[in-house]
């Protein structure tokens, strides 16, 4: 700004009356008064509606908020959500577990059809959530790393639930887009050339993640109902990515950890109390939108008349049902317009009761079980891994296994895997995926299916303005 | 300066000193004469002075030869002391020079006549400085009151509309209290909202963001205009800066143009009451012609004959017997076919001496709806000026202050769209008991919309004060402060009465979404003026600085659940209350401008402006930026080969360049914050990061290049400018797409696309007679202008790949090439561009169309008989739009279509522009319905000539008491070979531009 220099006016007209000289000398004075005062004039404060990154992390209230909105973020958008368009929908219909009836603009048709192209806009909208929530994980792990004055307990949690939170989005990107990049900061310059790595580096990557974290959170959780992640939340996807990486032995200890803290987790016998918001068998759950509200997942499986008006399960996955298991009468439900019948998952049975009586669940026990036991089949522990098996079986009113040698169980653990986990996330796809089912599989009972399917494609914006993205996944 | 050659320099010098010793001198010798002519036979002579039918006041009587000048008062009456030889010189601005002998007479009673042509000598406000309308070098139009307080009009941009080249406004809706499109020279920015104009009203900034969030005005297609607090009656001119050598010294707000609004002042004289009173009625302009009961259920049982669908099924309540078969109801009529009821009441009280001045006027304008109900929208409005001078002339204070109170009080919905999507036989509205007709629920009665209402208050206050001392006789220091707030809260009910009873929903289903926000800048414009006769011509300097700043506060809330229907408006009653929006911003601006004019022999003209400024809007480095503009003109018909041409009058050649930026971006982007995200995750309300935050981007720029030509034949009789521009804007800061891995798609930035707005502007002004008690007048102007964009990076991997095209106007769409019906299945066919046999997406649209007006402009003639005076005004547009088909459905289906859809497709062979009819179970020809919508099929021509303003008055002939009657209509007629609602019109759905007629008297004493 340029200063106005008063001396060099000078107002030498002594015919002027001595008021009048007053006058304009105090306007002048005045004037440049008011331009040395403003050389900051066009700088504002901040508004109180906005804090600037570096202030969110220097208060324990602040920082939560910015963690908490992430979790907000996966249960509403991208790919955890248990809306419409997040996986459990959109695998479901894409492997074997749902069949879709609804309107043909939906974009949930060119799952079911396993028609996806690399300009379809799902495909890009759950990439693009997933990265826009590693960002948001890593700018608290790079805002709490800054943080002058919030306690190092708080520092320890928060970063701890970032890298969690970082390492389980990877996670689902690479099992679905196959080699992507991993993203580890906010810097756009860097972030918008970045390299796709392999699956195998990326694996690593998230078990670096995983293992600090492990490292910084706490036994215990730090909130009701098990909303945020603990330490045992971080062993129990450890041990998930061991198991998908064919780490048998690192899996089953994993597992372990997670199993043998009796104090935090009992298994839930009653099929109707798995999915309420306060099961012992809950490891970690996403609370709702609004309080008293339930989960996405009801409003998105659950309807009351034919023909459905999104998507019902399949005759392949209800014929899988054995008899006698009873979550085929606890977690499914018949719905039928006098001809027809359908069913719909309905593990999640309450949209709208004015109190919240269930919380989307990540992870449950259920799953960690059926890990250890997949984990000891592969080392030879047959015995310890039909014991695993059969707590799932059990609990869903089955005997115990009849399965004997080590195909039979893993046979066995693939089918317990469908009834129990369906319409969770993918688990299907990526279990018949892994263990090199799926063509097999798929290509009997879905036209639509191409060998090329078991990768999305890299969405088409992301090559074009990316090309270190290149090249595009095979048959896209 | 200081280069300036010493010898020329000390000729030049000499003048100002001969010339102040000759003014030194003139009074001794002036008063010599009169000394001489005490022996003369001296006597009063008194009159009146008027242009015919109102006097005039303030005309200067001056005698011949001599220094002696009084002036005419209010009432126009006049005494002048000369002898019976002396010949008395009549002058007043914008009049013909009268001379009359006094011969002996007493009584010299003068009729003045109206000179058009003298309005060169006009002063023209560019803002902060006045220039002679013959002698400024940039582009600006003007209109004054005399145009604007014709129009029954409450909002000042419809009063502007088709009267100012290069000024294209488009009225957004019929409903009263909406908004207005202005786009001043085409489209600039990539940003939808940064195409605003700079609004000044006496020297105050005023905001044109729109006011609310947009969540809570569903029944208006676009937000509030602010511009509604500004009532049009109490405005003096309104003018429009349009090139660089006008807008350059506005700097980073001038890039789209700049309004200039001034308010009415008092004129020294006799304490004047004036009044005037309006009443007028608005109804529709047209409805579209719809078919009737008996074309409509043959079209119905056509359809389900088509679909192979019998019998009727029982959800078809139209056809199957359940409705009434031989009821007829033309809805447009039932639901828009109301009158709007206008009052309006302005009053001012004014006067003043020589010294001070002052005018106190307040307003009370009353409009309702052509919807069925108790709708309206009130204003009223309270304005204050006061000038004062010293005794000295030296100093001078000028403040005036606006204060206006709007409330606005609507349906939730507008109910254009149902008007004409129900079927001509649906059942009657209300039951004999006057509860609504549900019809046994088989009726969605389009009257629930009525229950929920969408009101609205607005508070707002404009004032300012303008100091000035004259420090020497050639420098002047003057001082401008501001300041205004704008207070404004909105609701909208949806009150569960809007549902059919029989679903028995209760007030816990009721829903209100209530929104307060309140703005308040100041601004304080210290400046310094200065003139010296250098030479032959005259240099004059302006030095000044702007501080401004703006605060505003933005809170909208949801609220469901409520207890009971009558407590609907208290939030407390509510059982779940979600705040959607809560923000507040603060705006700080600062600069320093300038201006160096030399006017040489008033022949040659150099302009030169320019503003350094800096704004809170851009981060620490990139908050400043210096623009300016060079302009010139050469006025060549005053150069000695022209003196003596009887034909040419006058001639101006100028030529302008300069530049200008556009700032238009929302407050803090440059910052790297977290904001509440409002969404609720185990209790805690979330925090999340707000953008991609990029500290580096600066303004838009805007360079304009103008050159114009104005000349006037015949003593100016027939007066023409022409124009051409060429305003490139570069620099363009928009979101520039990034990929998905860094979190965010887009990035706001800088990017290096480039908009160029180029056109043509004629006006023409024709003096067709002028004579002693007949007057006419007649105006044209008319703008031919093309948008394109010119350059734009990397366009086909951006997110506006679908949107833009490089050479064309931002303004396209992208549409399929509908190929008409196709004679063996009678639906719809469009060109498959890329031949795959599938018609889809992006590959396939590829016809552009170009919805910017091609040329627009207006026709105006003012024609005067005696007490008589009629103004009309034609608009015409040329130019394309969504046709009428756009508000229907699939023919067939239920719900009325245009007559036209009767020429439709029967059976094989058919050759007819209209396809064939289904229910909806027709899968392929629903499908092509659809895709109808996105071809050029549903894009038709709209061009209009639509007579637009009328206005006829006559003033009654009463001694000591001025009164006018008149009669005045908006859209009176409209030309056009569109057939849908209203050419004008963009906003499909909505309610739009009314016409009307309103009579009312004005009156004075």
């Amino acid at each position: 700004m340029k200063n106005f220099n008063i001396n060099n006016l000078h107002w030498q007209n002594s015919a002027n009356p001595i008021w009048r000289i007053t006058f304009s000398s105090i306007c002048l004075l005045l004037l440049a008064l008011i331009i040395n005062a403003c050389d900051n004039f066009v700088d504002v404060d901040l508004p109180n509606s906005q804090l600037t990154a570096t202030a969110v992390f220097e208060e324990k209230a602040t920082a939560n908020a910015a963690m908490t909105d992430i979790y907000s973020k996966i249960r509403d958008t991208g790919l955890l959500t248990g809306s419409a368009s997040g996986l459990s929908h959109f695998l479901g219909n894409y492997a074997d577990e749902l069949k879709f009836y609804g309107d043909p603009q939906n974009g949930t048709v060119a799952f079911f059809n396993n028609s996806l192209i690399a300009s379809n806009a799902d495909v890009k909208g759950l990439w693009d959530s997933s990265y826009n929530q590693i960002y948001a994980s890593n700018a608290v792990i790079e805002g709490v790393d800054q943080s002058v004055h919030l306690p190092a307990v708080d520092r320890d949690q928060l970063k701890g639930e970032a890298l969690f939170v970082r390492a389980l989005i990877h996670f689902y990107l690479t099992n679905l887009y196959g080699a992507v990049p991993y993203i580890t900061t906010t810097n756009y310059e860097q972030n918008r050339h970045a390299v796709k790595l392999p699956v195998g580096t990326i694996y690593n990557n998230i078990k670096t993640d995983l293992e600090l974290a492990i490292q910084l959170l706490p036994e215990n959780y730090i909130s009701a109902d098990r909303v945020r992640p603990n330490k045992y939340a971080a062993h129990a996807l450890l041990a998930r990515l061991d198991l998908y990486a064919d780490l048998w032995d690192e899996a089953s200890n994993e597992a372990s950890a997670v199993l043998n803290n009796t104090g935090l987790y009992v298994y839930e016998q009653d099929l109707d109390k798995i999915f309420l918001k306060e099961s012992t068998s809950t490891i970690w759950q996403l609370a709702p939108g609004f309080s008293g509200g339930n989960t996405l997942e009801s409003v998105t499986f659950n309807f009351t008349g034919g023909p459905p008006p999104l998507s019902a399960l399949t005759t392949e996955l209800m014929s899988a049902f054995p008899i006698n298991d009873q979550r085929k009468i606890h977690w499914t439900k018949a719905v039928t317009d006098g001809t027809t019948t359908w069913y719909h998952p309905f593990k999640y049975k309450y949209s709208d009761t004015g109190s919240s009586v269930e919380f989307s669940i990540i992870f449950r026990l259920a799953e960690i079980y059926l890990i250890r036991a997949e984990a000891r089949a592969h080392s030879g522990d047959l015995i310890g891994a039909k014991e695993d098996l059969n707590k799932v079986r059990n609990t869903a009113g089955l005997g115990d296994t009849s399965a004997i040698t080590q195909t039979e169980i893993l046979d066995a653990i693939l089918q317990e895997r469908q009834l129990e986990l369906f319409t969770e996330f993918g688990n299907r796809f990526f279990d018949l995926k892994r263990m090199g089912r799926i063509q097999s599989v798929l290509s009997g009972i879905k036209t639509g299916w191409d060998a090329h399917d078991i990768l999305f494609p890299i969405p088409e914006v992301e090559l074009n303005l990316n090309p270190n993205l290149l090249p595009q996944n095979p048959g896209y | 300066m200081k280069t300036f050659s010493l010898n020329k320099g000390l000729t030049v010098l000499w003048y100002p000193i001969i010339f102040s010793f000759y003014l030194f001198c003139t009074p001794a010798l002036a008063r010599n004469p009169l000394r001489l002519s005490d022996y003369q036979q001296q006597s009063q002579v008194t009159g009146i002075v008027s242009d015919g039918t109102v006097p005039l006041a303030g005309v200067i009587i001056s005698i011949k030869g001599k220094q002696i000048a009084v002036s005419s008062d209010y009432d126009g009456k006049f005494t002048i002391t000369a002898s019976a030889q002396d010949i008395l010189v009549f002058s007043y601005l914008g009049f013909k020079t009268v001379t009359i002998p006094v011969a002996d007479r007493k009584t010299i009673n003068v009729h003045m006549q109206e000179d058009i042509a003298s309005l060169q000598e006009v002063k023209i406000n560019a803002g902060y400085y006045s220039v002679k309308e013959s002698e400024r070098t940039g582009s600006i139009a003007k209109i004054s009151s005399k145009d604007i307080d014709k129009q029954p009009v409450s909002n000042v941009l419809a009063a502007m509309q088709g009267r100012m080249a290069g000024v294209n406004i488009v009225q957004t809706t019929g409903t009263p209290g909406g908004g207005f499109d202005i786009q001043i020279r085409g489209q600039n920015s990539l940003r939808i909202n940064g195409n605003n104009p700079l609004y000044i009203i006496d020297g105050v900034p005023y905001s044109s963001d729109p006011i609310g969030t947009g969540i809570n005005s569903a029944v208006l297609p676009t937000q509030p205009s602010p511009l509604n607090s500004i009532n049009p009656d109490q405005i003096e001119s309104i003018e429009v800066l349009k090139d660089a050598d006008a807008t350059s010294i506005y700097g980073s707000r001038g890039a789209n143009g700049v309004v200039l609004i001034t308010t009415k002042k008092g004129k020294a004289g006799k304490t004047k009451f004036n009044a005037k009173l309006l009443t007028g009625a608005g109804r529709v302009t047209s409805f579209m012609d719809l078919m009737n009961t008996q074309q409509y259920l043959q079209m119905r049982r056509e359809a389900f004959a088509n679909d192979g669908i019998s019998p009727i099924p029982d959800y078809a309540y139209d056809v199957n017997g359940t409705w009434d078969q031989n009821r007829y109801t033309d809805w447009q009529k039932e639901l828009l076919g109301g009158t709007a009821n206008i009052t309006d009441i302005q009053t001012s009280l004014s006067g003043g001496s020589a010294q001070t001045q002052f005018l106190v006027s307040g307003n009370f304008n009353k409009q309702t709806t052509v919807f069925p109900g108790d709708f309206n929208y009130k204003k009223s409005n309270l304005h204050l000026n006061l000038n004062h001078e010293s005794d000295n002339k030296k100093f001078r204070i000028n403040l005036s202050a606006g204060y206006t109170i709007q409330n606005n009080n609507q349906p939730r919905l507008d109910l254009m769209r149902e008007a004409v999507n129900m079927s001509p036989n649906a059942p009657a509205l209300y039951n004999a008991d006057g509860t609504l007709n549900w019809e046994n629920n088989t009726f969605n009665n389009p009257l629930r919309n009525l229950e929920g209402k969408y009101q609205t208050k607005t508070n707002d206050l404009i004032a300012n004060i303008m100091l000035s001392y004259q420090l020497m006789d050639n420098l002047q220091l003057k001082t401008s402060f501001g300041y205004t707030t704008l207070g404004n809260t909105e609701t909208t009910a949806s009150p569960s009465t809007k549902y059919n009873p029989s679903y028995g929903l209760g007030p816990e289903f009721s829903t209100l979404i209530a929104s307060s926000a309140d703005r308040n800048s100041w601004i304080i414009e210290p400046q310094l003026n200065w003139n010296k006769v250098i030479g032959k011509g005259k240099l004059d300097i302006l030095a000044g600085a702007t501080f401004q700043s703006q605060q505003s506060n933005q809170l909208v809330q949801y609220a469901s659940g409520f207890s009971s229907n009558s407590l609907i408006y208290n939030l407390a009653s509510a059982s779940n209350i979600f705040t959607m929006v809560s923000e507040e911003s603060q705006y700080r601006y600062q600069a320093f401008f300038g201006r160096v004019n030399y006017n040489w022999q008033e022949k040659y003209i150099v302009n030169l402006t320019g503003r350094r400024d800096g704004s809170s809007r851009f981060g620490p480095g990139d908050q400043f930026a210096a623009f300016g503009a060079v302009g010139a003109a050469w006025l060549f018909s005053r150069e000695k080969f022209f003196e003596n041409n009887t034909v040419l009058s006058f001639g101006k050649l100028r030529a302008s360049y300069g530049i200008t930026g556009n700032d238009q971006i929302g407050d803090y982007q440059y910052l790297d914050t977290y904001a509440s995200s409002g969404i609720n995750y185990g209790g805690t309300i979330g925090l999340q990061p707000t953008r991609l935050f990029n500290p580096k981007f600066g303004w838009e720029t805007n360079r304009k290049f103008e050159v114009a030509l104005e000349t006037g034949f015949l003593n100016d009789c027939l007066f023409i400018t022409a124009g051409w521009y060429n305003n490139q804007s570069s620099n363009q800061l928009t979101g520039i797409p990034l990929p998905g891995t860094t979190g965010f798609s887009t990035l706001q930035a800088n990017l290096n696309a480039t908009v160029q707005n180029r056109g043509l502007e004629l006006t023409l002004r024709t003096l067709n007679f002028q004579r002693k008690n007949f007057n006419w007048s007649t105006n044209i102007n008319l703008t031919i202008a093309k948008n394109k964009l010119l350059k734009f990076p990397d366009l086909a991997g951006s997110t506006y790949t679908n949107q833009y095209v490089i050479g064309q106007a931002l303004s396209i769409q992208k549409v399929y090439h509908f190929t008409g019906v196709d004679p063996q299945t009678g639906i719809y066919t469009f060109e498959d561009v890329n031949g795959d046999g599938i018609l889809s997406g992006p590959d396939d649209k590829k016809t552009i169309k170009d919805f910017s007006p091609e040329y627009y402009g207006g026709l105006q003639n003012s024609l005067k008989y005696k007490n008589w005076q009629l103004d009309f005004l034609f608009q015409f547009v040329k130019q394309i739009n969504y046709n009428e088909t756009i508000y229907f459905g699939v023919p067939g289906s239920q719900g009325n279509q245009p007559l036209t859809i009767l020429n439709h497709w029967h059976q094989a062979g058919d050759i007819v522009p209209y396809p064939l009819y289904t229910d909806g179970s027709n899968s392929a020809a629903v499908d092509s319905y659809y895709k109808y919508f996105e071809s050029d099929g549903v894009i038709s021509d709209a061009s209009f000539v639509r007579l637009k303003n009328v206005s006829l008055s006559y003033d009654l002939p009463i001694k000591d008491l001025q009164c006018k009657l008149f009669f005045e209509g908006q859209n009176i007629l409209t030309f056009t070979k569109y057939k849908g609602a209203d050419p004008e019109f963009k906003s499909a759905g909505y309610l739009p531009p009314l016409r009307i007629f309103s009579a009312g008297v004005q009156f004075s004493f």
